[in-house]
Order: C-alpha cells, then sequence, then structure tokens
C-alpha cells in the first residue's frame, strides 16, 4: 500500500481534548516507515469518504457528542469501512459514541454499537492522568482522562487495557474495549503523542504489513516521561 | 463572631503571614475572614458600588483597565495582580472605598453576583482552560447565565461575539451587548442555548433558536484582544457613569520586561488554546521561548497543545523550557518546526548569546515565577 487515508472525523465537535492531534502523529510516525498519508476532516455536514483506511474520533461535551453521532448515523460509510478492514480509534465521548447506549444531555441514547459496551453517567468526574497496560502490544501506556462516563463490557468484550492507575472505564480496573481493528478508550493525550508505539500498531493494522522498529528518540523519550506524570 | 473582630483577626493574620511567611497577603486575611465570618462578602460590599470582571481570557489586564475608568469617579480597590478566588475579594473588600473592582474566577462568579449584588459584571469571554477543572466550557456557560437571570439588577456587559457570552446574556434583565463585527470562536461549534449546530456566516454566528451575535446594543470596531478589553473597560465604566479614557499599552498587556543572564525578555502570559493563539500572532522577533508547566492553574492535561498552530514559529529559533518542556517540545517537533529542548530559561537563553531581545511565552505559574524574581 503506498498512501494511506486518515480520516479525522468532526473534529469541530470532537476537539475538545486535542485528540486530533492522533492524526498528526500517525501520518508523522508513518513518514518514517516510508509511507505516505493524507489527513481528511470531515465536519458534521460532510459525509465520511468510503475508502478511508483509519478513522478516528474524539473526546466532546455533551451536545456536540450527541450531533456527531447524528451525524454518523445517517450513513453506514463507517460500519462498512471498518467490514472492509479500516482501523478506528476512539477516544472518550468517541468510544462512547461506537458503544452500544450512552448517556448524554440527561438521556440515554443508541450508539453505533461497534463495540458490545455501555456507558452511563457515573457519581463522579473522573479527571487525572493514567497509567494502563495494554494486552494487544504488552505496553505501558499513559494519558489524560477527563470524563464522567462508566462504561461496562458486555460479556466476552476485551478491555483495551489494564488499568494501574486513574480510573479508566469508571471502576479503575481497565480502560476501554478492543474489537479486531475497533479501539475505544477513555485516554487523552493525546492518546498516539505519549504512546507512539501504539500509533505504529494502527499503521500496521491499516497497512497490513509490519514495520521495523523506528528510531525517534524524542518520541521515545516522551513517552518514558509521560509514563512517570 | 462580630465583623469587627473578625476583620482584626484577619487582618492580624494576613500580617502574620507577611512577615513570618513571606506570602503576599492577598488571599490569607480573605480566607480567615470567610472562614470566622462567612457573610463577609455580603456585608462587605454594602454601601458601595461593586463592579466584577470574568473571562477565560484578560480578566487581570481589563481588572486593571477598568479600576482605571472607575477611579475617576471616587475611592476604588482592587485586585490587580491575578488572585481572583473569593478569598482575594473577601482580602480587597477589607479596605474601605466607594467603589470595588474585582476580577473574578469562572468558578465563583455566581457566588460573587449573588453576594455582592455588583452594579456591573463585565463577561469578557469564555473558552477552553484548566478542563480539569472547569471541565467543560458549556457547563461554565450555564452557571453564568443562571447567575445573570438572577440578578435582574446588575448590569452585564458582554462580548457577544463569543456565543457562549451571547448565551449568557440571552436572558438579562439588564445588559450592554457589545460586538466587534463578529470572530471565530475555537469552541463555538455547537449552539451553547440549543445544542443545534451553530451556523457561522464568516465571523458570524446565527442559530434557528434566535441566538446571534447580530442582536447586540453596541457595535465596535474588530481589533485585538488588548483593545476590545479596553473598550469592553470603558463600556462598563460608563454603566458607573464614568467617561471614558485611552490607556497605556502596559495595562491592557500582559507583558513583563526582565533582563535575565544578561538579555532582554518580553514575558508574555499564555495559558489556554485562546491565548496562545492570540500571543503567537504577535510574535515579532525571530529568538522565541516556550516555558510551560503544568500545576493546577496551569491545567494538569497538555492534550490542548495539539489544538494550537504553532505555524509563527516555523523558520524561527524556539527554545523550550519549563516541568512540561517535552510536551510542546514533540508537538512542534510532529509539526516540523525545529526547537532546542532545555532545562530552564537561562539554558534557553544560552541559544541567543549576542540576541538584542528575546519574547519569552511562559505559561501561568512559569509567568508569576518570573514576575516575582
Amino acid at each position: 500500500m503506498s498512501a494511506i487515508r486518515i480520516v479525522r472525523i468532526h473534529n469541530e465537535l470532537l476537539g475538545t481534548y486535542g485528540d486530533q492531534g492522533n492524526a498528526e502523529v500517525l501520518a508523522f510516525r508513518a513518514k518514517f516507515h516510508g509511507i505516505s498519508t493524507s489527513i481528511i476532516d470531515v465536519t458534521y455536514e460532510q459525509a465520511l469518504p468510503r475508502n478511508g483506511n483509519i478513522f478516528l474520533l474524539g473526546g466532546a461535551e455533551d451536545a456536540a457528542q450527541l450531533l456527531s453521532l447524528e451525524a454518523l448515523k445517517r450513513e453506514k460509510t463507517l460500519e462498512g469501512a471498518i467490514g472492509d478492514g479500516a482501523v478506528l480509534l476512539a477516544v472518550c465521548a468517541g468510544f462512547q459514541i461506537i458503544g452500544n447506549t450512552f448517556w448524554a444531555d440527561g438521556q440515554k441514547v443508541d450508539g453505533l454499537s461497534l463495540l458490545d459496551v455501555e456507558s452511563s453517567p457515573g457519581k463522579k468526574r473522573c479527571v487525572g492522568e493514567v497509567k494502563a497496560k495494554t494486552s494487544i502490544l504488552n505496553l505501558d501506556l499513559s494519558g489524560f482522562e477527563n470524563h464522567s462516563g462508566v462504561t461496562t463490557l458486555n460479556s466476552g468484550v476485551q478491555a483495551f487495557a489494564k488499568v494501574s492507575s486513574g480510573y479508566g472505564n469508571g471502576d479503575g480496573r481497565f480502560d476501554g474495549a478492543v474489537v479486531g481493528n475497533v479501539f475505544g478508550t477513555y485516554m487523552h493525550g493525546p492518546i498516539l503523542a505519549r504512546n507512539p508505539q501504539l500509533a505504529d500498531l494502527i499503521l500496521t493494522r491499516a497497512t497490513g504489513s509490519a514495520f521495523n522498529q523506528i528510531s525517534d528518540p524524542l518520541a521515545s523519550k516522551y513517552a518514558e516521561i509521560a509514563r512517570k506524570y | 463572631m462580630r465583623l469587627a473582630v473578625s476583620l482584626k483577626l484577619a487582618k492580624l493574620m494576613g500580617y502574620l503571614s507577611r512577615k513570618l511567611l513571606h506570602k503576599s497577603g492577598e488571599t490569607i486575611p480573605g480566607k480567615v475572614l470567610l472562614t470566622i465570618y462567612p457573610r463577609a462578602l455580603i456585608v462587605l460590599s454594602q454601601a458601595r458600588e461593586i463592579a466584577l470582571v470574568s473571562g477565560t481570557n484578560g480578566k487581570t489586564s481589563t481588572t486593571k483597565a477598568l479600576s482605571e475608568v472607575v477611579s475617576q469617579l471616587g475611592t476604588t480597590v482592587s485586585n490587580k495582580t491575578g488572585s481572583n478566588l473569593d478569598r482575594a475579594s473577601a482580602t480587597t473588600l477589607m479596605s474601605p472605598s466607594q467603589y470595588a473592582v474585582l476580577e473574578v474566577d469562572e468558578l465563583y462568579l455566581p457566588r460573587l453576583i449573588a453576594e455582592t449584588k455588583p452594579r456591573v459584571v463585565l463577561l469578557l469571554n469564555l473558552s477552553r482552560d484548566q478542563l480539569h477543572r472547569m471541565h467543560e466550557v458549556k457547563r461554565v456557560a450555564k452557571r453564568w447565565k443562571a447567575a445573570v437571570d438572577a440578578a435582574p439588577d446588575t448590569v452585564f456587559v458582554g462580548d457577544v461575539d463569543d456565543p457562549f457570552i451571547g448565551y449568557a446574556l440571552s436572558d438579562a434583565a439588564n445588559s450592554v451587548r457589545v460586538s466587534f463585527g463578529g470572530r471565530r470562536h475555537g469552541d463555538g461549534a455547537v449552539c451553547p442555548a440549543c445544542g443545534k449546530y451553530l451556523q457561522w456566516n464568516r465571523d458570524n454566528y446565527s442559530c434557528s433558536c434566535g441566538l446571534s451575535n447580530k442582536n447586540f446594543d453596541l457595535e465596535r470596531r474588530a481589533g485585538l484582544a488588548a483593545f476590545r478589553n479596553a473598550e469592553l473597560a470603558n463600556i462598563a465604566g460608563a454603566v458607573l457613569g464614568a467617561p471614558s479614557i485611552s490607556f497605556a499599552p502596559a495595562v491592557l498587556e500582559r507583558v513583563i520586561e526582565r533582563k535575565v543572564s544578561g538579555i532582554d525578555c518580553s514575558i508574555r502570559l499564555v495559558k489556554n488554546p485562546a491565548s496562545w493563539s492570540e500571543a503567537l500572532t504577535s510574535v515579532k522577533g525571530e529568538s522565541v521561548v516556550l516555558i510551560l508547566n503544568a500545576r493546577q492553574v496551569d491545567g494538569l492535561d497538555t492534550s490542548w497543545l495539539w489544538d494550537v498552530s504553532f505555524e509563527a514559529l516555523r523558520g524561527k529559533n524556539v527554545a523550550i523550557c519549563g516541568e512540561r518542556a517535552i510536551d510542546i517540545s514533540y508537538r512542534l517537533h510532529v509539526a516540523g518546526i525545529e526547537n532546542w529542548l532545555e532545562a530552564d530559561l537561562p539554558g534557553a537563553l544560552t541559544h541567543f548569546n549576542g540576541a538584542s531581545s528575546v519574547e519569552v511565552l511562559a505559561a501561568y505559574t512559569a509567568f508569576f515565577k518570573l514576575v516575582s524574581s
């Protein structure tokens, strides 16, 4: 594969917590791997491209989250692209959107059901640093969470990471969920900036080819330092 | 305890904290006073005219400006240094005066409105800041609207080009809605009033629910934040009957000049996406230092760095320091903007030997450390 298309979905709505940086980090890491990329920003009023290779959803306030969901429900593009092997990374409000149900502005709504999880309002807001280990890469991750949702995984669903510090899905045990190429997490940072190896994994999944380790000392140093925040 | 006794005790504690702990004495007396006399704000604000200033950015300089305007009318007290929680207000009000101009933290504003019954409140802007504490911009705007609606005797002056301010003022009994001809808002995609997708026509917003920056009472020409805040200070002063004045640039810019390691540094306070963007547009020279911390008042989460365009720094000499320097260094690295990562400001300045002046953009806690040194 020569070029991959990174689709940043509704950043004007889902851009409250800096998650748009995930797209930039993917494009940057891809360069090291010799892959060319394009970042395609899709707004609420536009249709998603069916031929995207990586789709990104970010964190948002309630009203924005509902608008994004409404736009995504207008079409089945995301579901179709994932069926064809595209990768989806959904953070925070985006993670809730791709679950079965979640709450926003006091109402329970049906999500896209790309992950078999349910989110509901928690008693307290989960704010602060998260440290977790993801089973996919056996990799220590760090991020920053800021949400009041509690997400429960239905039986058989794999958590994205095991939490060692912070709240994750609300109970302090696990963060996010993962099925195939669909990743959900509560971690901001942005998560791919603070954990560049995860960006590499997503690129591997999107291209179907394994990469050699790349050398970007600043990225490695940042990941290491951020794990101590 | 009676007020007079409480005041004496609070003043004594303030004196001791200054003498023994070398603190500024801006918060301790007020904190003591509010603990032993919880109604202090209510009582101390009676029999004087109160003006409050709040917003995400520009509070301190605009409070200074409004204080200058109001001083024309009579004795005026003000918290001018940026301390803006309820205790700082209480400390300020411990000194007698005819007028008080208070800078107020966004989350404390509803309490200050309810307790001090201000004649005028100036609402500057709302955007993302310290989200670990504010959580969501809408949440703050909603609290403001409730406070505005509950204070029919107060005149609210606000910049309605900011949709959150337009929303907060949408049902105000007494307001002066000011427009500077419209301005895009980084967090303005959703109508704060009804939750629909907000329609933007170039720099102007409107929603089918009726929220629009075209519903203004006064229109002023467009300008940078410092200009807008000066206009707003004069408009708020006029509510109290004060004539307009023109301000010295030093009043409106949160910039200080310091010589560090023999180099003249212009140090500017930056703290969130909106203020970073504003500051980056005003970088003039080729030598720039960025200082990033992430303590409570800076905001614990630095994710927002990815929402700031640093393009203005491309091709310049950029050195970065501070407790979270690496966060911003990596951000620029990914954007392809070269930078030097250093441990501290003197280290950063070694890259600029021979430069006549260096511009420094410093996060809140870094800024105050430099100001007080």
